[in-house]
């Protein structure tokens, strides 16, 4: 080889050395902000476990489009003060190209102005009372639109209902959900004989139980504050010896298992449930087990939802050929990806139409899939968008 | 029961300056404070910056929770939520109406008379007559919660629990908020400095210390405190109501009880009743948490809990005050002197008040009871008590332990004691008056414990003495203040006045007394109740008293009743006597017949010489 | 109306059993016990501990009264003993314990919501529905807790220097009683009565690092318009916790939920003994 060709060869390692370990070094940067602690402290480190195999996986075959992904946590403390805090020291201080997380809606709420200053994608994955919109923000999670209809379709075909008394914290999410219910089932026929709410932290649910044995319905309705009030609900009305069908949108799966016998034969609705027979699922909870082994937190309907949404971070950053915000949010809109849940595209006004499966808790904490509901649609969300 | 010594008692020192020099040193720090935060969007990244803007707010609060707990003794938990209502009130105008700038001066408008109104009523619920402090805490306590619950009711109007979000609001740069929110705490950290530091903080002082004495001194410290709270509760709001522009979200927990209690523990970590403490307190600890909660989150509650309860206990004046006083110390002594010299105040004679006691009608008697009763349950303590004295009468009440006396002082002092009866000074019936409104009648009453401002100097509590003929300044303190004839006597012959800028804590008990005497006596009264006056006093300063209290009688008219046990003096002194046994008056005539009557000589020592 | 009456008697019983160790620290000592919300959690976690190891459900009330009695003992040795001439401190003192035993429950038994099992469960038949056995339960629960405190303090020794003390204590010392170790006594007593008070409510809903929270204003209310009598504070609660129960069925639980704390303000407002007859 003449010198020329050699300097130009060497040239030609160096350059593609540095340029490797450019990338390397210049990894995107995911944030999660979440409840490590406050009121989320019981879900979050799920939600952190979902991240964490996600990231694992996408970097052990390449990272995303050349550059490995790091992975930053943040604590929210569940509320808007720490959301503030955690935004602003994820997107600021640590360089986050995206955020993606679970969190309460105060939390959302207060995270989005900071999203918006700092133009940043932000993919926000849990269930909620739907109809929160930003040209910033997309959401994987359930809405009420997705989560109501099975319950009150099975109750009303199935079950004969008539009868529906609806019992809620009083807060976004409870009186969402039950102002959504109540719309649902009277279109649908029904008659809803009560519509109660109790405080946010109430654990005491004597009157309402009272109310109930008052009115006598074929079906209650409960969407609760997670953690206590949901618990204390579900228990003081097996304990009252109540008969109606129950169809609980506040309990996940790992709560209906620790609940144990009070919780059996309640009805969920849910985006996820580990009883989901797919390939998919399968390798999903296989890879879960091999990756956390004995300190694995049982995945949910709250914690997976974060796995997609990573993926689909991904799959848009490949459809954009960059990490630039306007163009991967052009993506998110358009692209796809096949997980647990099933196939999840955030289509429709920055939500994502679900597949939705209808549960019923057995004696032994198990859930039992009774039916699935295919891409069901999550409505008018953000209709200017 | 005397207080611990604060922060401020020690930082006395520096009180003691005319006004132009405290203002001069004042702006200087005010001046250097202000350059700091001008540099601070060039020196500091962006998200400190951001974190300092949240902390400036908080700490403008904790300035509100510190007047209010530090300097008035109010424990409070409710400044959280008026700092929410502040924020509400720009959240809801901002999120419903839109944001302008007319609509932002309504909103902030609203935002202060709301919180203004609650204030006042939280106050009336609150700072009543027999209002334990305990019972204050908790409907403070109770006030975020019913906040709270009525955000949450509030549904898709108030955002219930997720909050609003997304609306336009006046949009600034981070500089520009840093500025703002800098300045504005700066300014206001300045004025509260010199707020406290002026005669209406030593009033603030003294209804904390002894909000009786206040009131036996005609303050009226319901209003006083009610006022205060409604003007904290303007500022907390106002702080609120700037953190919802800055941060464009408003949560119910900006106005929780939770919130409240941070606020509370900051001001006790940084110094209770300093101001300076409570504000770098805030601003450090907020700093402090913004990078250790997100690297401990549970830690880091546990680190400042148990901080707290350690402070409480062992530190209860705050943190910073210790090292401040240890970083004193080591100023260059020229400095430090120049900063101990104390400004006396000048007390001089008014004129003879003389005048005013020939106002009083000789017929018409100075204080008069009828048919006055004290009823505990079923326990009757005064049993229709019926006593006319005159101006110019010296009159002592005896009778054993137990038989009512000072219950019967209570009574003519505080028109809510007696269960029934009329009771009159100068003519006007008391009625349910509290003894502020007595006090304004021309009563004048001093008490079995000498009942002082422990942490005040002694010239402090005579310009207070002085309240309602002198308003308290809210800048500066009094350095002239003039006392009655009759004051100014007591103040000589007993030596009190070389040590005007002693603390009354320091004070030996002789001296107390011969205070309590002074304070009572610049209130200018007609009538004066004195229980026990010579109670714990040596053989010469009870001769003194009594020459001071005959002196008084006779050559201002003044009516004098006495509760004593020490026959000679009472034989010294009175006039006339009255005994009381059991609830009821059984004797009252001039003095000798009534110390040597049989009856008197039973009831002491059970049987008759 | 039978329920309604029975949910009126169960809540103020509860109400009852959840204040009576508030309110002997708070006539004794003068004191509010800000921790009085994290002695119940304790007393839930206690509950917890019995159902972990598979002990007999019973026995996690007197674990849970012997475990509140040290650890109020321990505190009252520690921190409150230097706190009795500054009551306001004393409250912002059992405040931050509260807050630092809070965290510490977190840390060692995890923010998840838990179950302890119940001695009793399930409903009873009662005139053609069924109501919860371990409400009714829980009546007599109270009863004994109301009878129990009544001997002691009538029948007791000690109940008798604690009588001394509430009524005048520089008087009882002048005779002779240590008020000290009665302090001790009491807020070891009254600790331990609210690990009691916690543990009974428990099989009622869960267990979680904030269980007490939602009773803390509650029993607050209820001690000051009872000062210093027992029998005020079963009339507060029967009265205050009716009060609630008739808001939250006829009204709203949200209203309900503030009835107690706001009709207890303004009482003490209009009559400042509260419920006590003096």
């Amino acid at each position: 080889m003449s010198i020329a060709r050699r300097i130009v060869t060497l040239a030609g390692v160096v350059c593609l050395t540095v340029t490797t370990w450019a990338a390397a070094s210049d990894p995107i940067v995911i944030g999660v902000p979440t409840g490590l602690s406050g009121a989320n402290s019981t879900v979050a480190p799920a939600v952190v476990q979902s991240s964490e195999l996600a990231v694992a996986e996408i970097n052990e075959s390449g990272g995303i489009l050349g550059r490995q992904v790091r992975l930053e946590i943040a604590d929210d403390g569940s509320g808007a003060s720490g959301a503030q805090r955690a935004f602003d020291d994820l997107i600021i201080n640590r360089n986050a190209d995206v955020i993606i997380s679970m969190e309460t809606s105060a939390a959302r709420n207060a995270g989005i102005p900071i999203v918006e200053r700092n133009q940043v994608p932000y993919i926000y994955t849990s269930l909620y009372e739907g109809r929160s919109c930003s040209p910033y923000l997309f959401a994987n999670g359930a809405v009420p639109e997705q989560m109501v209809g099975p319950i009150i379709d099975y109750f009303i075909d199935e079950k004969a209902s008539k009868r529906f008394f609806l019992v809620g914290s009083d807060y976004a999410f409870g009186r969402g959900m039950l102002e959504f219910t109540r719309n649902y089932i009277e279109e649908r026929g029904g008659e809803v004989v009560a519509e109660e709410y109790q405080p946010m932290n109430a654990t005491d649910w004597t009157s309402i139980i009272s109310q109930m044995r008052r009115n006598k319905p074929d079906a209650v309705i409960m969407s609760t504050a997670g953690g206590a009030p949901n618990v204390t609900l579900q228990r003081q009305y097996k304990a009252a010896g109540m008969q109606a069908l129950v169809g609980n949108l506040s309990v996940d799966e790992l709560t209906a298992q620790s609940m144990g016998a009070d919780a059996e034969g309640i009805y969920i609705s849910a985006s996820y449930l580990t009883a989901i027979e797919s390939d998919a699922n399968t390798r999903f909870l296989e890879r879960m087990e091999t990756y956390f082994g004995s300190e694995l937190l049982t995945p949910n309907d709250l914690s997976v939802p974060q796995y997609d949404a990573i993926y689909l971070y991904k799959a848009a950053v490949e459809m954009a050929g960059t990490t630039d915000t306007d163009a991967v949010i052009e993506a998110l809109a358009k692209v796809s990806f096949d997980g647990p849940r099933g196939t999840v595209q955030m289509s429709a006004q920055r939500h994502a139409p679900l597949t939705m499966h209808l549960g019923r808790v057995q004696g032994d904490g198990s859930v039992e899939v009774v039916q699935i509901f295919k891409n069901v649609d999550p409505g008018e969300q953000c209709p200017t968008t | 029961m005397t207080r611990l010594v604060t922060g401020a008692d020690a930082n006395h020192t520096y009180l003691g300056l005319p006004l132009h020099v405290r203002f001069k040193a004042v702006s200087i720090l005010t001046g250097l404070a202000l350059l700091v935060v001008l540099i601070g969007p060039f020196v500091l990244d962006p998200y400190t910056q951001s974190v300092l803007i949240r902390a400036f707010l908080l700490a403008i609060t904790a300035l509100t929770v510190d007047l209010l707990w530090g300097t008035t003794g109010i424990l409070t938990f409710a400044q959280g939520a008026f700092f929410g209502i502040g924020a509400y009130a720009a959240g809801l105008m901002f999120t419903h109406v839109g944001y302008t700038v007319g609509t932002m001066m309504l909103a902030l408008l609203a935002a202060i008379a709301v919180s203004m109104l609650v204030a006042a009523f939280v106050g009336w619920l609150a700072f009543w007559q027999g209002a334990t402090p305990l019972y204050v805490a908790v409907v403070t306590l109770v006030l975020p919660i019913v906040v709270v619950q009525l955000i949450y009711s509030g549904g898709a109007f108030t955002g219930s629990s997720s909050g609003l979000v997304g609306f336009d609001a006046p949009s600034l740069s981070m500089s520009g908020w840093f500025w703002f929110t800098g300045t504005i705490m700066v300014l206001l950290t300045a004025c509260a400095w010199v707020f406290i530091r002026s005669d209406y903080g030593r009033k603030l002082n003294a209804v904390r210390d002894n909000e009786t004495r206040s009131r036996y001194l005609g303050i009226p410290t319901s209003n006083v405190k009610i006022i205060l709270m409604m003007f904290m509760a303007a500022l907390a709001s106002l702080a609120g109501f700037i953190y919802a522009c800055v941060g464009t979200i408003v949560a119910p927990e900006h106005a929780d009880f939770v919130f409240g209690t941070e606020l509370v523990i900051y001001v006790a970590l940084g110094g209770r009743g300093t101001v300076l403490g409570p504000v770098i307190g805030t601003i450090g600890l907020e700093w402090a948490s913004a990078y250790v909660s997100s690297i401990l989150p549970f830690v880091w509650t546990i680190i400042i809990g148990a901080i707290f309860v350690v402070v409480i206990v062992v530190l209860p004046e705050g943190l910073l005050p210790p090292i401040w006083r240890a970083l004193a110390r080591r100023l260059p002594a020229r400095l430090a002197n120049t900063a101990k010299s104390k400004r006396a105040t000048v007390f001089h004679p008014l004129v003879e008040i003389g005048a005013k006691s020939s106002t009083t009608s000789l017929t018409q008697p100075a204080l008069s009871l009828t048919s006055v009763t004290k009823r505990y349950g079923h326990l009757q303590v005064l049993n229709g008590i019926d006593i006319q004295i005159m101006p110019g009468e010296l009159v002592g009440i005896v009778g054993p332990n137990g038989a009512g006396k000072t219950t019967l002082m209570r009574c003519i002092s505080d028109g809510m004691e007696r269960s029934g009866g009329t009771i009159k000074v100068n003519g006007k019936s008391i009625d349910h008056k509290s003894p502020e409104g007595i006090t304004a009648l021309g009563l004048g009453r001093s008490f079995q414990n000498t009942s002082l401002f422990g942490s005040l100097r002694v010239s402090e509590c005579l310009r207070l003495a002085r309240y309602p003929h002198y308003k308290p300044s809210k800048i500066d303190t009094a350095d002239r203040v003039g006392l009655p004839l009759a004051a100014m006597e007591v103040l000589e012959s007993t030596g009190l006045q070389a040590q005007l800028q002693e603390q009354v804590n320091n004070l030996p008990h002789g001296m107390k007394r011969a205070l309590e005497l002074i304070m009572v006596l610049s209130l200018e009264p007609s009538v004066l109740l004195l229980d026990e006056p010579t109670a714990g006093l040596t053989k010469a300063d009870r001769l003194m008293i009594g020459r001071i209290l005959t002196d008084l009688q006779t050559r201002l008219g003044l009516a004098i009743v006495l509760i004593e046990h020490d026959f000679d003096f009472v034989k010294q002194v009175c006039s006339r006597l009255v005994v009381l046994h059991r609830g009821e008056l059984i004797l009252d005539g001039p003095v000798q017949e009534v110390v040597n009557s049989d009856l008197v000589q039973e009831i002491y020592s059970g049987h008759v010489e | 109306m039978l329920y309604l009456f029975l949910d009126i008697i169960t809540t103020a019983a509860i109400l009852f059993i959840v204040s009576s160790g508030l309110l002997i620290i708070f006539g004794v000592m003068k004191i509010i016990n800000f921790a009085h919300g994290v002695f119940l959690t304790i007393g839930g976690y206690s509950s917890l501990v019995v159902t972990h190891f598979d002990w007999n459900p019973w026995f996690s009330m007197p674990l849970a009264f012997v475990v509140g009695c040290l650890l109020g003992s321990v505190i009252e040795r520690t921190v409150l003993r230097f706190l009795y001439h500054r009551p306001l401190d004393a409250i912002l003192a059992t405040w931050g314990l509260g807050i630092v035993l809070g965290q510490l429950i977190i840390i060692g038994f995890g923010r998840e919501v838990q179950f302890a099992a119940g001695p009793v469960s399930g409903a009873m038949e009662l005139f053609g529905d069924f109501y919860s056995k371990y409400r009714l339960l829980l009546i007599i629960f109270s009863v004994l807790v109301a009878g129990a405190m009544w001997l002691l303090l009538k029948g007791t020794r000690i109940g008798l220097q604690t009588r001394a003390v509430i009524m005048n204590e520089p008087l009882a010392r002048g005779l002779g009683i240590n008020s000290s170790r009665v302090r001790l006594i009491t807020f070891s007593f009254g600790a331990g009565l609210a690990c009691l008070a916690g543990a009974f409510i428990t099989p009622l809903s869960s267990v979680d690092p904030n269980m007490g929270l939602p009773w803390l204003v509650s029993a607050f209310m209820l001690v000051l318009v009872s000062g210093n009598s027992f029998l005020a504070l079963a009339s507060a609660c029967i009265v205050l916790g009716g009060a609630q129960v008739l808001a939250s069925t006829y009204i709203s639980p949200v209203i309900g939920g503030l009835t107690l704390a706001v009709l207890a303000a303004l009482l003490l407002r209009i009559r400042p003994k509260g419920f006590a007859y003096d």
